[in-house]
């Protein structure tokens, strides 16, 4: 087969491949999950699909998208329904992911096979935890132990849990279908009463039931974890509400919002495993959101699609594939094998380029608006990089560079996206689109220039010792390669620095602060500025050179994580914890590479094998 | 001939490129250090003893001595710059291959200079202003001064500041304005006032509400967001010796101070330095939105009223986030708020350089870029070849 029949090939194959998860019918189930999965709600300040805050909830609860339930994965929407509409059940999974002794001392629970516990487990002592954690949420941040960090993270997700399960319908009331027609039955004759001059005995009973009603949806409106309810057509946009809002609303008795029926009717359907009656009324409601709030509906339906079809876990693998591919390339030194790899590689990033694209498009923003969107940016902007590099020296160390950045930066990501939603709202300091894509998208360009030019530095080091011969001409162009990277690095990381400083001067008068985050960058322009005038005085040559980009993986990686580290060094909990030691390791292995670099000759396989 | 080799050895040494990167490298050290240093002593502090200093000191635990053990930013940035001249001039022709360098280093130059000028002109103040309220002031966020005011006219006070570095250099302070001179006992930029127990020593304070007041130095508040209590022992004195009282003054002491001298109200207090403004701001009205259904803030702004008589202005002018109010050579910023969204707080900054780094960022932009596409052009021809 030709190489360019073979590339193309691989290139729509691993295109088609992708496409896959987006595109396949859901597994046939009675219940139609996937029309409940894109509900619009509003949740934090945005409306999202239903879908999008179970998997985000699910995940900064356990760590994961999903629940193993009696040996199967429970979806995120339906561990959702279970805990929304079966609560008692939902009791019973092994939600919640504990890993701290100390918290699990306090439970009582023993860290034995599992880390993963249900919420029965826990509610004996759900009182302890909150006073615990009232007491450790009186420390200021910096201050506080293992423990209380641990016990406030836990109380966080335990309260996140107990809102989730109030928020259709009172956890553990029973029928919420009966529980609302005794509602619009008696509010008719407890107004009435309210109004009447000599209320009669049943009259005063009326009144009262309707006053412990009220009391309970005023309960519901304030612990409700979303808002379902979409503003009848002429309503102001934001005006969403939730079960307890609704039922709550004075105007609830001539008109009630029709989605409290239509979830009332759901929830009695779904407790009585009446799939039929279920999709009915979820049918009904979705119809009424489409005619009233078409617009969205359909961002609703966009992002859960965009969920669906998860671009970003389908590129990870691709240009972990492709990775390996240009690895056998060279053991084997086949071409077609490069070529393929090469075509991988550019599926991979065309993957990557659609899921951007479409988080673009989905918030409205410019790419990068927080530490997740910023980790997907620089593994794009690495590969592009590279890909492109890969013209000028056709050796497959830029490709290699650009897939090693692509796959763990979007590793990175994967992580991030447990503490919260990814398309979160910008606070208002942040929100201005002008500079989100000058600055913020210089600066991460500036990370991925230099993390390139650093993984150049190590294909540099590595082939120096696994070499069988020399070959001087390569090593050349690699480091010719890698100034390149780094001139256009300290372009927009100076670049990006300075127009933060102007920002920062609108915003917050003061050009520069020294503050941790513009100090880092600061660090950055410093570093690269430092490999080009040692370069072009002749301090270091094609070695130092090479070095010195690997020691820019350092400096990058502290500016962009480290520095959200400071201060909280080993006293923290969850993903920057463990981060903090992955960011110490990858430190330690930029260091030994350096140190394998600096070795004198005599030691190097490419010396040693004439 | 001596003179003229040590002079040519000096510029050679200070146009040297290895004078560059040593600075470089220092400065890189030294923003390491104030970052770390930074979770202790809080940004304002760990600049000051790192960037804005000459030698960054140290001094052993428990002891007066101090050690200069590191070049400071103020000290390696100034090298930086000089280095950076002296390079340009000597080593690098005027060409149209190096034009772009040449635009880099000027770029950078400014920047330079803008931030020694920052670090030497900038003046940053506050101004706190309720809804309806009208003011023409604003206050330092540190510094303090002693107030001495004139408030016979019911209508008007006539207020006189004296900056806290004259409370702490001088002992006496006179003013020909005013019928009395002030003795400073004492001035502590930081203490801890409290009630005098039975058994403390004896105070000196013989006037106002200090009289039952003790006080301990402490030293300066290193958080940024804490505030320090300063205190001042001062006494008014008239011309012929005769004493009005030594009064004990704190910005931590509310109540108001003062004394009644050949029929004039005089009040005393010390508090957070007033930057009086030809002009004025009222509040009409401040907004803090947020997004619906949750407290993360989409907005903050504040309507305000500027009046200015000499320059004929009487305009609303709307301040929100990334959109400050520019006036008279200052700035007016969006930074806070309190007392249930009735208050805002608008930080107020007089920097004369704040365009130098504007001007700077575009010349070491289109700098670098004319560089790297002369070297890419050259690198793609040689390829070709």
């Amino acid at each position: 087969m030709k190489t360019s029949r073979l590339q193309a090939t691989v290139f729509l194959g691993a295109l088609a491949l992708a496409a896959w998860p987006g595109a396949v019918p859901a597994p046939k189930s009675d219940i139609d999950y996937e029309i409940f999965a894109r509900l619009p709600i509003l949740e934090g300040g945005r409306v999202k699909p239903l879908d999008s805050f179970a998997r985000s909830a699910l995940l900064s609860i356990r760590g994961k998208q999903s629940v193993p339930v009696d040996g199967r994965a429970l979806s995120a929407t339906r561990w959702l329904l279970d805990a929304t509409f079966k609560p008692e059940t939902a009791d019973t999974y092994p939600a919640f992911v504990i890993d701290d002794p100390e918290v699990l001392g306090l439970l009582g629970l023993a860290s034995g096979k599992s880390r993963y516990f249900a919420y029965w487990q826990i509610e004996p002592k759900r009182e302890e935890v909150s006073k615990q954690a009232a007491s450790a949420d009186q420390q200021s941040s910096g201050r506080r132990s293992r423990f209380q960090d641990a016990l406030l993270n836990l109380n966080n997700r335990l309260t996140l849990y107990e809102r989730i399960k109030n928020t259709f319908m009172i956890s553990g009331q029973g029928d919420p279908a009966l529980e609302l027609a005794a509602f619009t039955s008696l509010l008719p004759r407890a107004l009435s009463a309210f109004h009447s001059n000599n209320p009669t005995d049943k009259d005063r009973r009326a009144m009262k039931a309707l006053a412990e009603m009220l009391q309970r949806y005023q309960f519901l409106a304030q612990a409700g974890a979303f808002k379902a309810l979409p503003p009848k057509a002429g309503a102001p946009a934001d005006a969403w509400s939730n079960t307890g809002e609704a039922l709550s609303n004075p105007m609830s008795g001539r008109d009630p919002h029709p989605g409290l029926a239509s979830f009332a009717r759901m929830g009695r359907a779904y407790r009585a495993a009446d799939a039929a009656a279920f999709n009915a009324a979820l049918a009904e409601h979705a119809a009424w959101i489409a005619r009233n709030r078409p617009d969205a509906a359909r961002a609703a339906f966009a992002e859960a699609l965009f969920n669906k079809s998860s671009p970003f876990v389908s590129g990870m693998a691709l240009y972990l594939t492709a990775l390996l591919l240009i690895f056998a390339a060279w053991a084997t030194r086949r071409a077609d094998v490069a070529a393929a790899g090469r075509a991988l590689a550019w599926a991979a990033f065309a993957v990557h380029t659609l899921g951007l694209l479409a988080r673009t498009v989905l918030q409205g923003r410019p790419p990068v608006t927080n530490l997740y969107s910023s980790a997907v940016f620089v593994g794009w902007a690495s590969a592009i990089l590279g890909l492109v590099s890969e013209r000028f020296h056709k050796r497959g160390f830029a490709v290699a560079g650009a897939c090693a950045i692509g796959f763990t930066t979007l590793l990175i990501a994967h992580h991030l996206s447990a503490s919260g939603d990814t398309l979160e709202m910008m606070r208002a300091v942040l929100d201005s689109n002008f500079w989100l894509a000058t600055h913020v998208v210089a600066i991460t360009i500036g990370y991925s220039s230099t993390y390139l030019a650093g993984m150049l530095g190590i294909a540099w080091v590595v082939r120096r010792h696994l070499l069988l011969k020399p070959d001087p001409e390569t090593s050349k162009a690699l480091a010719s390669l890698a100034y390149g990277v780094i001139a256009f690095s300290l372009l927009f990381s100076f670049v990006g620095t300075v127009l933060g400083g102007i920002w920062a001067d609108q915003s917050w008068g003061r050009f520069w602060g020294w503050d941790p985050k513009e100090n880092g960058a600061l660090l950055i322009v410093l570093w690269n500025a430092l490999i080009l005038h040692a370069r072009w005085g002749g301090y270091v040559r094609e070695r130092g050179i090479m070095l010195m980009t690997i020691f820019g993986n350092i400096i990058v990686s502290l500016s962009w994580f480290g520095v959200n580290m400071l201060g909280i060094g080993l006293h923290s909990y969850g993903f920057m914890d463990k981060a903090f030691l992955w960011l110490s390791a990858f430190c330690a292995l930029q260091l030994a590479l350096m140190c394998l670099g600096a070795l004198p000759p005599r030691f190097w396989t490419e010396a040693r094998r004439p | 001939m001596r003179r003229n080799d040590a002079l040519s050895w000096l510029i050679d040494a200070l146009s040297s490129l290895r004078l560059t990167l040593v600075c470089l490298i220092l400065l890189m050290v030294l923003i390491v250090a104030c970052t770390l240093a930074q979770v202790q002593l809080g940004t304002h502090l760990a600049v000051e003893r790192y960037i804005r200093a000459l030698l960054v000191w140290w001094s052993p635990e428990g002891s007066a001595l101090r050690v200069p053990v590191f070049p400071g930013g103020g000290l390696v940035g100034g090298i930086l710059l000089i280095n950076l001249m002296f390079a340009q001039f000597r080593r690098l022709e005027l060409s149209w291959r190096k034009g772009g360098l040449w635009i880099v280093h000027i770029g950078l130059a400014l920047l330079f200079i803008g931030e020694f000028a920052t670090a030497l002109f900038q003046v940053e103040s506050n101004m706190a202003i309720e809804e309806g309220q009208t003011k023409s002031y604003s206050e330092d966020y540190r510094r303090m001064e002693l107030a001495v005011v004139d408030d016979t006219d019911k209508e008007f006070d006539d207020e006189r500041g004296i900056p806290d570095s004259l409370l702490k250099s001088r002992r006496e302070i006179s003013d020909a304005s005013l019928p009395f001179q002030l003795v400073v006992h004492a001035y502590h930029d930081n203490a801890a006032l409290t009630r005098s127990r039975p058994g403390s020593p004896p105070s000196i304070v013989t006037a106002g509400v200090g009289g039952g007041m003790s006080f301990e130095p402490l030293p300066p508040a290193a958080g940024d967001n804490d505030q320090n209590t300063a205190v001042a022992v001062v006494e008014p004195v008239l011309k012929n010796g005769t004493s009005l009282g030594v009064f004990l003054l704190s910005n931590g002491l509310g109540a108001p101070q003062g004394f009644i001298h050949e029929g004039r109200s005089w009040k005393l207090a010390l508090r957070l330095r007033h930057y009086q403004h030809p002009f004025s701001l009222t509040l009409k009205d401040f907004r803090h939105d947020l997004y619906p259904g949750t407290d993360i803030p989409k907005n903050f702004s504040s309507l305000v009223r500027l009046k200015d008589p000499r320059a004929g202005d009487d305009r609303d002018v709307l301040i929100y986030m990334n959109s400050p109010l520019r006036h008279d050579g200052l700035t007016f910023y969006q930074a806070s708020f309190g007392k249930n969204d009735t208050l805002s707080i608008l930080q107020v900054v007089r920097n004369p350089s704040w365009t130098l780094p504007y001007l700077s960022c575009a010349l070491v932009g289109l700098g670098l870029l004319w560089h790297f596409a002369l070297m890419l052009r050259k690198s793609l021809r040689e390829r070709s070849t």
